[in-house]
């Protein structure tokens, strides 16, 4: 179980990403945060693995709290959180293996992974991972030769690799098309169904919001304005819809199939 | 209505601190002071500074071409009479000066005036006295060419110094009987097929005398010499002394025409005896002496060393990129801004390593190369040290930026899997880095085998070393033997290196 207590994380320039932010998730839920650009996803997604320190709170997580966690611990703790970028975040000269690979380095002994060294259930599992994904005759490409939808599930082989038990996911499908955003959400949503993966999701669009979470969360200026299950999104109402995404958002549809696009 | 369309000649000014004839005055007194309380601020400044700077330039060059002069008029008629350009400067200063004058009035008038104009005439000031300081002579492009085609044919094409033909010192000789006496005179020796050999006729005579005596006439038949080439005439008297018979003011040298044999007479010279010499006659040594060339030609002395010059300047080179590489590449990393501004030590370390960085490198590679050799003295080594000191600077910033300049998400995505800080480098820095790294070494690897070919001018090792000493002994066929080697080298590197960075890159 994942649980953020009082979260709070101001940026050196005074900026205030989040403002007392505190929620819980139980394992297995597909809990999905929306929110317009800059409301503070990205930072509560990167907080919770500390690729960003967060100023005040508590993340708890599997009875640890990993906002006080440091050096060693914090990498063994890191481990077990697979994340998934917007830009895919590969390292683009590498290979695509190479990539999955680097998956299991907090596993890895240092002087090992320096000679590129796997073991053979590392690079087992990796074969595995791609084609369990569909990409395996890609392995040996460099990462910037595939298109956007593969260097995606190269991305989430990546996080697979790492055996994780809770995924973190920053806008996953925001530089997708529409059907390869569904294909990529659904991945997850395997993932989440049938290996029991906890995921945490940040996303745009409504109409995708609906179709996979379990629960959604939205933020705006870094505060918690809306908690939600999947039902109860079906039924969200205009005041909702504008407390999250302010006064100047136009629902197109109402209801079920809303969408979001901003007017000037 | 359109007036926002307009585009407007200059900024639009407040109007003028001054009315337009003070303007004016105050330009009058200081040139630009005018217009700077007309609120053209810049234009003022500028003209001010140019005006200053060129009056001041004058002055001396007034006194440099007049510095015989006694009191300043005499100064300024001496230097106006050498130099008449300083005329022509004298009189658009004086242009400027009135031309100010009439744009500070303007100006203060709020008059729209085309500042092109003005700025032309202080760009021709500069222009003639830069013509003046630079002593800028197009004349001499040619005036000379005549005395300078010799020397710059033989550096264009030195090849007739690239080889030598192995030479050896013939020599034929027969004894003389000095003066002829009843004793029969000296027999010719025998002769060997194939040998140079001279006979003379006849094998004893009397040398010329001080008192007019012209001495006897003898007749050298030589054979077998090389065909062209000059033959030597020695005596060598009785004592071992060996002089060169002269006729006529002139060595007598004869040339053997094709068949190798030659015919030459000579009146014995005039040599005084020392009066010891009481014996009846003496034998003298008459010598046909030939520079022959043997053998086939041979790389000469020049060309063998400009090779092995030309050898070390290349490992000069490499050299010094190898160690500059290997420093840089650490400096590098605490001069990258991303990978230092963590905390307050690491960035004050950034910025201390940059800073030191610039300096060394506005330091050019001769200036450390004349450092250097203090250090360790003259050759390679301290062309070495000045150019990997050189290359460090230069790499580390270029490294820096190729480092500042990654991508942060795969890192991202690396420290979020539970790497360490080694891995998170290995897996996530290092393959975007490699790249530019080689790209860069490369460009510099090449940057420093062309500096390595003149880092020797300063004593640095290499060619240029052997090159300035050509040119200072006016050997010009051996120092343009040296430019060629410089040339090739240089053109073949750079075209390996725009290969190799192609591939790689």
């Amino acid at each position: 179980m994942l649980e953020i207590r009082n979260l709070t994380k101001v940026y050196d320039d005074g900026t205030v990403a989040l403002k007392n932010v505190s929620f819980k998730v139980e394992d297995g839920e597909f809990l999905i945060i929306i929110g317009l650009s800059g409301s503070g996803k990205s930072t509560l997604l990167r907080c919770i693995n500390r690729l960003i320190d967060p100023t005040e709170g508590d993340i708890i997580w599997d009875g640890v709290n990993l906002a006080k966690l440091e050096g060693e611990e914090l990498r063994k703790a890191r481990r077990k959180i697979g994340m998934i970028f917007q830009h895919f975040n590969l390292v683009k000269r590498s290979s695509v293996m190479t990539n999955v690979l680097s998956g299991r380095l907090g596993y890895t002994p240092t002087t090992q992974s320096l000679l590129h060294r796997f073991s053979k259930k590392d690079q087992k599992n990796a074969w595995e991972a791609l084609t369990r994904l569909g990409i395996e005759d890609q392995a040996h490409k460099r990462a910037d030769e595939l298109s956007g939808g593969q260097q995606q599930r190269v991305g989430i082989a990546r996080a697979l690799m790492m055996d994780p038990e809770l995924i973190l996911a920053d806008e996953p499908v925001a530089s997708l098309d529409p059907v390869l955003a569904h294909s990529i959400l659904n991945y997850l949503e395997k993932l989440n169904q049938e290996d029991g993966m906890t995921i945490v999701c940040s996303l745009h669009y409504l109409d995708l919001v609906q179709r996979y979470s379990t629960r959604v969360l939205g933020l705006r200026d870094g505060k918690l304005v809306y908690g939600g299950t999947r039902e109860q999104i079906r039924s969200m109402t205009d005041e909702e819809f504008k407390e999250i995404y302010g006064e100047e958002a136009q629902r197109v549809t109402e209801g079920l199939e809303g969408s979001l696009e901003e007017i000037e | 209505m359109n007036s926002s369309n307009e585009i407007p000649l200059e900024e639009e000014r407040l109007p003028s601190l001054v009315p337009p004839y003070i303007a004016a005055l105050f330009s009058l007194l200081i040139p630009g002071v005018g217009q700077i309380f007309g609120r053209a601020y810049q234009r003022g400044f500028v003209l001010l500074g140019s005006f200053i700077t060129s009056v001041g330039l004058f002055f001396w060059r007034v006194m440099e071409e007049g510095r015989r002069g006694e009191d300043l008029l005499e100064k300024f008629q001496k230097a106006f009479t050498l130099n008449s350009t300083l005329i022509v400067i004298a009189v658009l200063i004086g242009i400027l000066y009135l031309w100010i004058i009439v744009d500070a009035y303007l100006i203060a008038k709020q008059t729209k005036t085309n500042p092109l104009g003005i700025l032309f005439l202080v760009l021709a000031v500069f222009f003639i006295i830069g013509w003046q300081i630079g002593e800028i002579n197009p004349v001499a492009l040619v005036s000379d060419l005549d005395e300078a085609a010799d020397p710059l044919s033989r550096v264009i094409w030195p090849w007739s110094r690239a080889v030598t033909y192995p030479e050896e010192l013939v020599i034929a000789e027969v004894d003389i009987q000095v003066p002829c006496t009843d004793d029969p005179p000296p027999e010719l020796p025998p002769e060997t097929p194939g040998l140079p050999y001279i006979s003379v006729d006849p094998t004893c005579g009397s040398l010329s005398d001080q008192d007019g005596t012209v001495g006897s006439e003898l007749t050298i038949r030589g054979k077998n010499f090389d065909p062209g080439e000059k033959v030597t005439i020695r005596w060598e008297d009785p004592i071992g002394n060996e002089f060169r018979q002269r006729q006529e003011g002139a060595y007598v040298t004869p040339i053997p025409d094709e068949d190798g044999t030659f015919e030459q007479k000579i009146i014995m010279p005039y040599r005084l005896l020392p009066p010891s010499a009481t014996a009846d006659f003496y034998i003298w040594e008459l010598k046909a002496e030939q520079v022959a060339s043997v053998g086939a030609p041979e790389a000469s002395v020049e060309l063998k060393l400009a090779v092995e010059k030309i050898i070390e300047t290349i490992f000069i080179g490499m050299m010094a990129t190898f160690f500059g590489v290997i420093i840089a590449l650490p400096v590098s990393f605490i001069a990258a801004r991303n990978l230092m501004s963590a905390s307050k030590l690491t960035l004050v370390l950034y910025y201390l390593v940059r800073g030191l960085m610039n300096i060394v490198r506005s330091i050019e590679p001769l200036i450390w190369a004349v450092i250097a050799l203090i250090v360790v003295g003259l050759g390679p080594f301290a062309g070495i040290l000045a150019l990997t000191i050189h290359s460090v600077a230069a790499l580390a910033k270029l490294y820096s930026e190729a480092i500042e300049s990654i991508d942060p998400g795969p890192i991202e995505a690396i420290q979020a899997t539970g790497a360490n800080w080694a891995q998170i480098v290995m897996y996530g820095v290092v393959p975007q880095i490699i790249p530019p790294f080689v790209s860069f070494t490369i460009y510099r690897w090449d940057i420093n085998i062309r500096m390595s070919t003149i880092i020797g001018m300063v004593g640095g090792g290499g060619i240029g070393f052997v090159l300035m000493q050509w040119i200072r002994l006016l050997d010009y066929r051996a120092a343009g033997i040296a430019i060629w080697f410089i040339t090739i080298t240089v053109a073949i590197l750079d075209y390996v290196s725009a290969e190799i960075r192609e591939r790689f890159v």
